[in-house]
Protein backbone atom coordinates (compact mmCIF):
# COMPACT_ATOMS: atom_id res chain seq x y z
CA UNK A 1 0.00 0.00 0.00
CA UNK A 2 1.39 3.41 -0.90
CA UNK A 3 2.26 5.83 1.87
CA UNK A 4 -0.40 8.28 0.65
CA UNK A 5 -3.14 5.68 0.72
CA UNK A 6 -1.99 4.42 4.08
CA UNK A 7 -2.18 7.95 5.46
CA UNK A 8 -5.64 8.52 4.02
CA UNK A 9 -6.92 5.30 5.54
CA UNK A 10 -5.48 6.22 8.89
CA UNK A 11 -7.18 9.62 8.77
CA UNK A 12 -10.52 8.04 7.85
CA UNK A 13 -10.18 5.56 10.65
CA UNK A 14 -9.31 7.91 13.50
CA UNK A 15 -10.02 11.53 12.66
CA UNK A 16 -13.53 11.46 14.08
CA UNK A 17 -12.40 9.89 17.39
CA UNK A 18 -9.54 12.34 17.68
CA UNK A 19 -11.76 15.28 16.88
CA UNK A 20 -14.26 14.20 19.53
CA UNK A 21 -11.46 13.82 22.05
CA UNK A 22 -10.16 17.25 21.04
CA UNK A 23 -13.50 18.98 21.26
CA UNK A 24 -14.14 17.42 24.66
CA UNK A 25 -10.81 18.71 25.90
CA UNK A 26 -11.02 22.17 24.43
CA UNK A 27 -14.76 22.74 24.25
CA UNK A 28 -14.08 24.48 20.98
CA UNK A 29 -14.65 23.08 17.50
CA UNK A 30 -11.95 25.12 15.80
CA UNK A 31 -9.34 24.21 18.39
CA UNK A 32 -10.38 20.56 18.13
CA UNK A 33 -10.01 20.61 14.34
CA UNK A 34 -6.59 22.25 14.69
CA UNK A 35 -5.48 19.67 17.22
CA UNK A 36 -6.68 16.84 14.99
CA UNK A 37 -4.84 18.25 12.01
CA UNK A 38 -1.71 18.84 14.04
CA UNK A 39 -1.81 15.27 15.32
CA UNK A 40 -1.92 13.81 11.83
CA UNK A 41 0.74 16.25 10.68
CA UNK A 42 3.03 14.96 13.41
CA UNK A 43 2.11 11.42 12.45
CA UNK A 44 3.11 12.09 8.84
CA UNK A 45 6.51 13.26 10.02
CA UNK A 46 7.22 10.88 12.86
CA UNK A 47 4.72 8.06 12.67
CA UNK A 48 7.13 5.79 10.83
CA UNK A 49 9.18 5.63 14.03
CA UNK A 50 6.39 3.65 15.67
CA UNK A 51 7.27 -0.02 15.58
CA UNK A 52 3.98 -1.66 16.55
CA UNK A 53 1.05 -0.81 14.31
CA UNK A 54 -1.33 -1.97 17.04
CA UNK A 55 -0.46 1.05 19.14
CA UNK A 56 -1.21 3.62 16.44
CA UNK A 57 -4.44 4.68 18.10
CA UNK A 58 -2.77 5.18 21.47
CA UNK A 59 0.03 7.10 19.78
CA UNK A 60 -2.44 9.43 18.09
CA UNK A 61 -4.39 10.07 21.28
CA UNK A 62 -1.20 10.62 23.25
CA UNK A 63 0.02 13.07 20.65
CA UNK A 64 -3.23 15.00 20.56
CA UNK A 65 -3.29 15.24 24.33
CA UNK A 66 0.32 16.39 24.41
CA UNK A 67 -0.40 19.05 21.81
CA UNK A 68 -3.42 20.14 23.81
CA UNK A 69 -1.30 20.55 26.94
CA UNK A 70 1.31 22.47 24.93
CA UNK A 71 -1.27 24.85 23.55
CA UNK A 72 -2.67 25.38 27.02
CA UNK A 73 0.76 26.14 28.41
CA UNK A 74 1.24 28.66 25.62
CA UNK A 75 -2.07 30.30 26.30
CA UNK A 76 -1.64 30.04 30.05
CA UNK A 77 -5.18 31.08 30.57
CA UNK A 78 -6.70 27.90 31.89
CA UNK A 79 -4.94 27.09 35.13
CA UNK A 80 -5.40 23.55 36.29
CA UNK A 81 -8.24 23.13 38.68
CA UNK A 82 -8.31 20.64 41.46
CA UNK A 83 -11.41 18.78 42.35
CA UNK A 84 -12.43 19.19 45.91
CA UNK A 85 -15.03 16.50 45.74
CA UNK A 86 -14.04 13.32 47.42
CA UNK A 87 -15.86 10.09 47.08
CA UNK A 88 -17.69 10.64 50.33
CA UNK A 89 -20.95 11.51 48.67
CA UNK A 90 -21.54 9.42 45.63
CA UNK A 91 -24.31 11.16 43.76
CA UNK A 92 -27.60 9.48 43.14
CA UNK A 93 -28.10 10.40 39.55
CA UNK A 94 -31.47 9.93 37.97
CA UNK A 95 -31.18 7.82 34.81
CA UNK A 96 -32.50 10.60 32.61
CA UNK A 97 -30.03 13.18 33.89
CA UNK A 98 -27.87 13.08 30.81
CA UNK A 99 -30.91 12.95 28.54
CA UNK A 100 -31.78 16.49 29.52
CA UNK A 101 -28.63 18.02 28.10
CA UNK A 102 -27.39 18.16 24.57
CA UNK A 103 -23.82 17.62 23.44
CA UNK A 104 -23.02 21.32 23.57
CA UNK A 105 -24.12 21.62 27.19
CA UNK A 106 -22.24 18.48 28.00
CA UNK A 107 -19.10 19.97 26.49
CA UNK A 108 -19.60 23.13 28.52
CA UNK A 109 -19.87 21.12 31.71
CA UNK A 110 -16.80 19.11 30.78
CA UNK A 111 -14.97 22.37 30.21
CA UNK A 112 -15.62 23.32 33.81
CA UNK A 113 -13.71 20.29 34.99
CA UNK A 114 -9.98 20.73 35.50
CA UNK A 115 -7.81 19.69 32.59
CA UNK A 116 -5.95 17.04 34.56
CA UNK A 117 -9.26 15.35 35.25
CA UNK A 118 -11.02 16.09 31.98
CA UNK A 119 -8.72 14.09 29.69
CA UNK A 120 -9.00 10.78 31.54
CA UNK A 121 -12.74 11.30 31.96
CA UNK A 122 -13.26 11.90 28.24
CA UNK A 123 -11.24 8.85 27.29
CA UNK A 124 -13.22 6.87 29.84
CA UNK A 125 -16.48 7.86 28.19
CA UNK A 126 -15.63 8.01 24.54
CA UNK A 127 -13.18 5.31 23.73
CA UNK A 128 -13.24 1.61 24.32
CA UNK A 129 -9.97 1.78 26.13
CA UNK A 130 -8.93 -0.16 29.19
CA UNK A 131 -7.75 1.84 32.18
CA UNK A 132 -4.22 0.69 31.43
CA UNK A 133 -4.48 2.07 27.90
CA UNK A 134 -5.83 5.38 29.20
CA UNK A 135 -2.93 5.53 31.67
CA UNK A 136 -0.46 4.86 28.86
CA UNK A 137 -1.96 7.54 26.62
CA UNK A 138 -1.79 10.14 29.37
CA UNK A 139 1.52 8.88 30.74
CA UNK A 140 0.06 8.54 34.20
CA UNK A 141 0.10 5.73 36.77
CA UNK A 142 -2.93 3.47 36.61
CA UNK A 143 -4.05 4.37 40.14
CA UNK A 144 -3.86 8.08 39.37
CA UNK A 145 -5.97 7.65 36.26
CA UNK A 146 -8.67 5.72 38.08
CA UNK A 147 -8.71 8.17 40.93
CA UNK A 148 -9.01 11.13 38.56
CA UNK A 149 -11.78 9.48 36.56
CA UNK A 150 -13.73 8.70 39.69
CA UNK A 151 -13.47 12.23 41.07
CA UNK A 152 -14.17 13.85 37.72
CA UNK A 153 -17.16 11.61 37.13
CA UNK A 154 -18.67 12.55 40.48
CA UNK A 155 -18.30 16.20 39.60
CA UNK A 156 -19.79 15.68 36.16
CA UNK A 157 -22.78 13.79 37.51
CA UNK A 158 -23.39 16.44 40.15
CA UNK A 159 -23.38 19.18 37.56
CA UNK A 160 -25.61 17.17 35.29
CA UNK A 161 -28.13 16.66 38.08
CA UNK A 162 -28.00 20.40 38.80
CA UNK A 163 -28.71 21.18 35.17
CA UNK A 164 -32.45 21.22 35.14
CA UNK A 165 -32.90 22.73 31.73
CA UNK A 166 -34.83 20.50 29.43
CA UNK A 167 -33.27 19.50 26.13
CA UNK A 168 -35.31 21.91 24.02
CA UNK A 169 -34.05 24.92 25.96
CA UNK A 170 -30.38 24.02 25.77
CA UNK A 171 -30.24 23.97 22.00
CA UNK B 1 -17.39 -5.50 51.35
CA UNK B 2 -20.33 -3.23 52.10
CA UNK B 3 -22.61 -1.28 49.77
CA UNK B 4 -20.60 1.87 50.00
CA UNK B 5 -17.32 0.16 49.13
CA UNK B 6 -19.01 -1.63 46.23
CA UNK B 7 -20.36 1.70 44.95
CA UNK B 8 -16.93 3.28 45.04
CA UNK B 9 -15.57 0.46 42.93
CA UNK B 10 -18.54 0.28 40.57
CA UNK B 11 -18.48 4.02 39.97
CA UNK B 12 -15.88 3.24 37.29
CA UNK B 13 -17.73 0.27 35.85
CA UNK B 14 -18.85 0.94 32.29
CA UNK B 15 -20.61 -2.27 31.37
CA UNK B 16 -19.43 -5.12 29.13
CA UNK B 17 -16.17 -3.36 28.29
CA UNK B 18 -15.08 -3.76 31.94
CA UNK B 19 -16.42 -7.25 32.47
CA UNK B 20 -13.01 -8.81 32.06
CA UNK B 21 -11.44 -6.38 34.53
CA UNK B 22 -10.91 -8.33 37.74
CA UNK B 23 -11.14 -5.27 39.97
CA UNK B 24 -14.92 -5.15 39.40
CA UNK B 25 -15.71 -8.83 39.88
CA UNK B 26 -16.30 -8.89 43.63
CA UNK B 27 -18.32 -5.66 43.57
CA UNK B 28 -20.48 -6.94 40.72
CA UNK B 29 -21.13 -10.12 42.63
CA UNK B 30 -22.07 -8.05 45.65
CA UNK B 31 -24.48 -5.97 43.55
CA UNK B 32 -26.35 -9.12 42.57
CA UNK B 33 -27.20 -9.70 46.19
CA UNK B 34 -28.16 -6.10 46.92
CA UNK B 35 -31.22 -4.94 44.94
CA UNK B 36 -30.72 -1.29 45.83
CA UNK B 37 -27.10 -1.39 44.71
CA UNK B 38 -28.16 -3.28 41.61
CA UNK B 39 -30.61 -0.54 40.74
CA UNK B 40 -27.96 2.15 41.36
CA UNK B 41 -25.56 0.24 39.10
CA UNK B 42 -28.14 0.05 36.29
CA UNK B 43 -28.73 3.78 36.52
CA UNK B 44 -24.99 4.42 36.48
CA UNK B 45 -24.40 2.33 33.39
CA UNK B 46 -27.42 3.82 31.62
CA UNK B 47 -26.12 7.28 32.40
CA UNK B 48 -22.69 6.23 31.15
CA UNK B 49 -24.19 5.00 27.88
CA UNK B 50 -26.14 8.22 27.41
CA UNK B 51 -23.15 10.48 28.03
CA UNK B 52 -21.00 8.34 25.78
CA UNK B 53 -23.60 8.45 23.00
CA UNK B 54 -23.87 12.24 23.23
CA UNK B 55 -20.11 12.69 23.07
CA UNK B 56 -19.80 10.19 20.25
CA UNK B 57 -22.52 12.03 18.34
CA UNK B 58 -20.35 15.11 17.96
CA UNK B 59 -19.52 15.45 14.29
CA UNK B 60 -16.41 17.09 12.94
CA UNK B 61 -16.82 19.96 10.55
CA UNK B 62 -17.46 18.76 6.99
CA UNK B 63 -14.30 18.34 4.97
CA UNK B 64 -11.97 17.97 7.91
CA UNK B 65 -10.55 14.62 6.81
CA UNK B 66 -9.98 15.91 3.27
CA UNK B 67 -8.27 18.98 4.68
CA UNK B 68 -5.98 16.83 6.80
CA UNK B 69 -5.03 14.68 3.82
CA UNK B 70 -4.58 17.72 1.60
CA UNK B 71 -2.29 19.46 4.11
CA UNK B 72 -0.21 16.41 4.72
CA UNK B 73 3.51 17.21 4.68
CA UNK B 74 5.62 15.62 1.99
CA UNK B 75 6.76 12.38 3.55
CA UNK B 76 10.41 12.02 4.28
CA UNK B 77 11.94 9.12 2.33
CA UNK B 78 12.25 6.09 4.52
CA UNK B 79 14.81 4.22 2.45
CA UNK B 80 17.46 3.91 5.13
CA UNK B 81 20.09 2.48 2.78
CA UNK B 82 19.66 5.57 0.62
CA UNK B 83 19.85 7.81 3.67
CA UNK B 84 23.03 6.01 4.75
CA UNK B 85 24.51 6.50 1.28
CA UNK B 86 23.66 10.18 1.39
CA UNK B 87 25.15 10.54 4.86
CA UNK B 88 28.35 8.80 3.73
CA UNK B 89 28.55 11.05 0.66
CA UNK B 90 28.12 14.13 2.83
CA UNK B 91 30.78 12.95 5.26
CA UNK B 92 33.25 12.21 2.47
CA UNK B 93 32.52 15.55 0.85
CA UNK B 94 33.03 17.39 4.12
CA UNK B 95 36.24 15.47 4.76
CA UNK B 96 37.66 16.26 1.33
CA UNK B 97 36.69 19.91 1.64
CA UNK B 98 38.36 20.13 5.04
CA UNK B 99 41.54 18.54 3.69
CA UNK B 100 41.58 20.87 0.69
CA UNK B 101 41.06 23.87 2.91
CA UNK B 102 43.85 22.74 5.19
CA UNK B 103 46.16 22.13 2.24
CA UNK B 104 45.27 25.45 0.67
CA UNK B 105 45.80 27.26 3.93
CA UNK B 106 49.14 25.55 4.30
CA UNK B 107 50.08 26.29 0.72
CA UNK B 108 49.20 29.94 0.95
CA UNK B 109 50.59 30.56 4.36
CA UNK B 110 51.65 34.14 4.29
CA UNK B 111 55.25 35.17 4.42
CA UNK B 112 54.02 38.26 6.21
CA UNK B 113 53.53 36.01 9.20
CA UNK B 114 57.10 34.80 8.95
CA UNK B 115 59.77 35.72 11.38
CA UNK B 116 62.38 38.22 10.22
CA UNK B 117 65.91 36.99 10.95
CA UNK B 118 69.57 37.59 10.10
CA UNK B 119 71.51 34.65 8.74
CA UNK B 120 75.24 34.62 8.19
CA UNK B 121 76.84 31.97 6.01
CA UNK B 122 78.08 30.86 2.60
CA UNK B 123 75.94 31.42 -0.50
CA UNK B 124 75.37 28.05 -2.15
CA UNK B 125 74.35 26.74 -5.49
CA UNK B 126 71.77 24.33 -4.09
CA UNK B 127 71.76 21.98 -7.05
CA UNK B 128 75.46 21.20 -6.90
CA UNK B 129 75.47 21.24 -3.11
CA UNK B 130 72.68 18.78 -2.64
CA UNK B 131 73.50 16.60 -5.61
CA UNK B 132 77.29 16.54 -5.27
CA UNK B 133 78.06 18.22 -1.94
CA UNK B 134 80.01 20.94 -3.78
CA UNK B 135 80.61 24.26 -2.06
CA UNK B 136 83.39 26.60 -0.98
CA UNK B 137 85.87 28.74 -2.96
CA UNK B 138 86.78 25.84 -5.25
CA UNK B 139 83.24 25.74 -6.52
CA UNK B 140 82.64 29.45 -6.63
CA UNK B 141 82.77 29.82 -10.41
CA UNK B 142 80.32 26.99 -11.04
CA UNK B 143 78.06 28.22 -8.30
CA UNK B 144 78.00 31.72 -9.73
CA UNK B 145 77.01 30.39 -13.16
CA UNK B 146 74.41 28.06 -11.81
CA UNK B 147 72.81 30.73 -9.65
CA UNK B 148 72.89 33.28 -12.40
CA UNK B 149 71.20 30.78 -14.69
CA UNK B 150 68.33 30.48 -12.29
CA UNK B 151 69.13 27.34 -10.32
CA UNK B 152 68.13 27.45 -6.65
CA UNK B 153 70.41 29.31 -4.31
CA UNK B 154 70.90 28.82 -0.60
CA UNK B 155 72.91 29.88 2.41
CA UNK B 156 74.70 27.58 4.81
CA UNK B 157 75.47 28.82 8.31
CA UNK B 158 78.54 27.99 10.33
CA UNK B 159 76.59 25.43 12.31
CA UNK B 160 75.53 23.64 9.12
CA UNK B 161 71.96 24.83 8.73
CA UNK B 162 70.93 25.46 5.13
CA UNK B 163 68.23 27.91 3.98
CA UNK B 164 66.74 28.09 0.50
CA UNK B 165 66.98 31.69 -0.65
CA UNK B 166 64.04 33.19 -2.53
CA UNK B 167 62.84 36.60 -3.55
CA UNK B 168 59.44 38.10 -3.19
CA UNK B 169 56.76 36.26 -5.16
CA UNK B 170 57.40 36.80 -8.88
CA UNK B 171 60.80 38.36 -8.30
CA UNK B 172 64.06 36.39 -8.48
CA UNK B 173 67.06 37.39 -6.41
CA UNK B 174 69.41 35.06 -8.29
CA UNK B 175 71.12 37.94 -10.13
CA UNK B 176 72.07 39.62 -6.86
CA UNK B 177 73.05 36.38 -5.17
CA UNK B 178 75.21 35.21 -8.07
CA UNK B 179 77.75 37.92 -7.24
CA UNK B 180 78.15 36.45 -3.77
CA UNK B 181 78.38 32.80 -4.79
CA UNK B 182 80.57 30.83 -2.33
CA UNK B 183 81.16 33.99 -0.27
CA UNK B 184 80.22 34.62 3.36
CA UNK B 185 77.39 37.14 3.65
CA UNK B 186 74.73 38.19 6.08
CA UNK B 187 71.19 38.11 4.74
CA UNK B 188 68.22 39.72 6.37
CA UNK B 189 65.00 38.01 5.43
CA UNK B 190 61.81 36.30 6.47
CA UNK B 191 62.01 32.70 7.49
CA UNK B 192 59.29 30.17 6.72
CA UNK B 193 59.30 26.39 6.89
CA UNK B 194 57.35 24.11 4.60
CA UNK B 195 57.46 20.34 4.65
CA UNK B 196 60.75 20.41 6.43
CA UNK B 197 62.47 22.88 4.10
CA UNK B 198 63.48 26.20 5.55
CA UNK B 199 63.15 29.17 3.26
CA UNK B 200 64.51 32.64 3.68
CA UNK B 201 62.90 35.36 1.61
CA UNK B 202 65.72 37.79 0.98
CA UNK B 203 65.24 41.43 1.92
CA UNK B 204 68.81 42.60 2.23
CA UNK B 205 72.31 41.18 1.54
CA UNK B 206 75.42 42.37 3.34
CA UNK B 207 78.88 41.26 2.47
CA UNK B 208 81.07 40.68 5.46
Amino acid sequence: MSADLEFENLVKLYYRDLYQFGVSLTGNETDAADLTQETFYIWANKGHQLQKSASVKSWLFTTLHREFLKSRRRQNRFPNQSLNEGTEDLPNVPPDCAERVDSRTLLRILGEIGEDFRAPLVLYYMEDLSYKEIADILSLPLGTVQSRIARAKIQLLRRLSETSLPLEQTK
Amino acid sequence: MNTREAKEILLLYRGPIDDSDLQFRAALDYAKSDPELGQWLREQTECYDTIRAKLRAIEPAPGLSEKIVRNRPIPFPRDWSRIAQLAAAVLISVGITALLMKWSEHRHSSVADAQEILVTGEVLDMTCYIASNLSGPDHAKCARICIRNGLPAGIKTRDGKVYLLTGEPGHSVNAELADYAAQIVTIKGRQTVRDGFTQLQVEEIRKL
